[in-house]
């Protein structure tokens, strides 16, 4: 009886676990993301001087207000500048980067390959798009072409990124099985790979394009064409704050815009191109 | 008309032998039934004979019309798959998962402007022999379990291939579709003279619709048999 009792206990005891299996890994990193917030905080304000808030927005609101629209055609063709280089480079990366991220997705590619298209994925990432413009108005001189080669390069980095971690998502099994009832390697990715994975790039693409319309306003300040190019001439000149101004509404407008287009857009491929499944 | 040969067939799985010494001569026009309790290898004995996994030991040779020899590799223009996890493409319509079935026979041209109207209907008509005709242009990803395991099956039917190793390919269908399926089989096996093997673990469906139930040992993986289903139907 007594040897029952003692089993029944020795069953009842539960296995542990050691301290750092018990840690929960993402409430230690949001305590060392506080700690280094605390810190910077604390160093950001004790090395400036106390800010004058009221006369600096007083100084705005006179320098800025009203915004001038005498010249609101250039501000037109100079936006139309920008949209075109904002299409024309998300293209060319759109293209480019399905290509490279097959290459960078480690389902469908070998480690090698894999590690270093990841490599020259990175880099292009870590240079900013004003970067890369300032490098291709060397080569191409102040024009548009220079703005459509930097958010080429800049876009690669992202979209191929973006594509490769889709593609990885997507079961290959699905384009093994074609494969293996007599599809080629081209056509089992058509049929089995592509339509599970094109929503996603799609959107991906789409968010690219608003992203693009963005920075192609930024890169003319280094001569790259667009709309930057007008702002940089405005921001020159002594009295040109209230063109400034006008500029900035004209670009705001745009990019709100477009956010919302964007945004019925993605919704829409969501909903019809790559429903859900029943059981999500 | 295909037939198979399987000789001294062994397969090792985390040192552990699944299956040995398999010797199994199999005509035309049969339906086997692989039986053994879950994990027992019988996916992996239909690995193995699509060439999808190589065997330890052994060899595998498929015959066409008494003149042609073939192995798992070479066989596969000729092989149909049912696989327990289905592959199917999610996000097309339930149709064109069918018609990928003759995947083989398309190119870029169909995925651009579509498929050809006569391959759409024959593909409609198996739905329709499934009893899914009204999910044809659905998406497979808003299908239930149970469609899409008709769907993957109706795929295959559309491949129409001379041999079909399927997977558990009733394991989500009610009385009903199972009987429709199977029937389905018993006729490609009897008047087309194709083989299909098909893990099942239902007696009834095996003692009803096979011609053979190869029964795979866990326990003593050379004492595998094969059983021969005397068929008064």
């Amino acid at each position: 009886m007594k040897s029952r009792e003692d089993k029944s206990k020795a069953e009842l005891i539960m296995p542990t676990r050691k301290w750092h299996e018990k840690l929960n890994f993402l409430n230690v990193l949001l305590i060392i993301f506080l700690f280094l917030t605390l810190i910077s905080v604390k160093k950001i304000i004790k090395g400036n001087r106390p800010a004058d808030v009221m006369s600096g927005l007083n100084y705005f609101l006179k320098k800025f207000f009203p915004p001038d629209f005498s010249e609101f055609t250039i501000i037109l063709n100079s936006l139309a500048e920008t949209f075109q280089i904002a299409i024309v480079s998300t293209f060319f990366a759109i293209i480019l980067s399905l290509f490279i991220s097959l290459a960078a997705a480690r389902n469908i590619s070998p480690g090698w390959l894999v590690q270093g298209t990841r490599m020259l994925l990175n880099l292009t990432r870590t240079l900013p798009s004003l970067i890369w413009a300032f490098i291709f108005v060397i080569f191409f001189g102040p024009t548009p072409i220079a703005g459509v080669f930097a958010l080429t390069f800049y876009s690669l980095g992202y979209l191929g990124k973006f594509f490769s971690e889709s593609f990885e998502s997507m079961d290959i099994k699905v384009a093994l099985g074609l494969k293996l009832i007599g599809a080629s390697r081209f056509k089992a990715f058509v049929y089995g790979l592509w339509p599970n994975v094109k929503a996603q790039v799609w959107s991906q693409s789409l968010w690219m394009l608003e992203y693009n319309i963005r920075s192609a306003s930024i890169v003319g300040l280094v001569g790259a064409g667009g709309i930057g190019m007008e702002l940089n001439k405005a921001m020159e000149m002594a009295s040109g704050f209230q063109k400034v101004s006008a500029i900035l509404i004209c670009i705001l407008c745009i990019v709100i815009s477009l956010d919302l287009l964007g945004q019925a857009i993605r919704k829409w491929i969501t909903d019809k191109i790559s429903p859900k499944s029943i059981s999500d | 008309m295909i037939s198979v040969k399987i000789q001294n067939l062994g397969l090792v799985r985390n040192q552990k032998w699944l299956f040995r010494n398999l010797d199994l001569s199999i005509p035309s026009g049969s339906l086997v039934a692989i039986v053994g309790p879950s994990g027992v290898g019988k996916s992996s004995f239909l690995s193995c004979l699509s060439g999808l996994e190589e065997s330890t030991e052994g060899k595998i040779e498929y015959k066409i019309d008494s003149n042609s020899v073939h192995t798992p590799e070479t066989i596969r223009p000729n092989l149909g798959i049912i696989f327990q996890s289905l592959r199917l493409t999610e996000h097309v319509t339930v149709l064109e998962n069918v018609i990928y079935g003759k995947i083989a026979n398309y190119g870029i041209k169909e995925a651009i402007f579509g498929f050809p109207k006569k391959d759409e209907e024959a593909a409609f008509r198996i739905l329709k022999e499934l009893g899914i005709e009204k999910l044809a242009h659905k998406w497979t990803s808003q299908t239930s379990g149970g469609e899409k395991q008709r769907t993957a099956i109706a795929r295959t039917l559309n491949q129409n291939p001379k041999l079909i190793l399927a997977d558990e390919p009733v394991s989500n269908l009610d009385t009903y579709y199972t009987g429709r399926v199977m029937g389905l089989f018993r006729g490609l096996v009897e008047k087309k003279k194709k083989i299909i093997f098909c893990a099942l673990h239902d007696p009834q469906l095996i003692s009803k619709f096979a011609d053979y139930a190869l029964s795979l040992n866990p326990e003593n993986p050379e004492k595998w048999n094969l059983r021969e289903i005397n068929q008064n139907r």
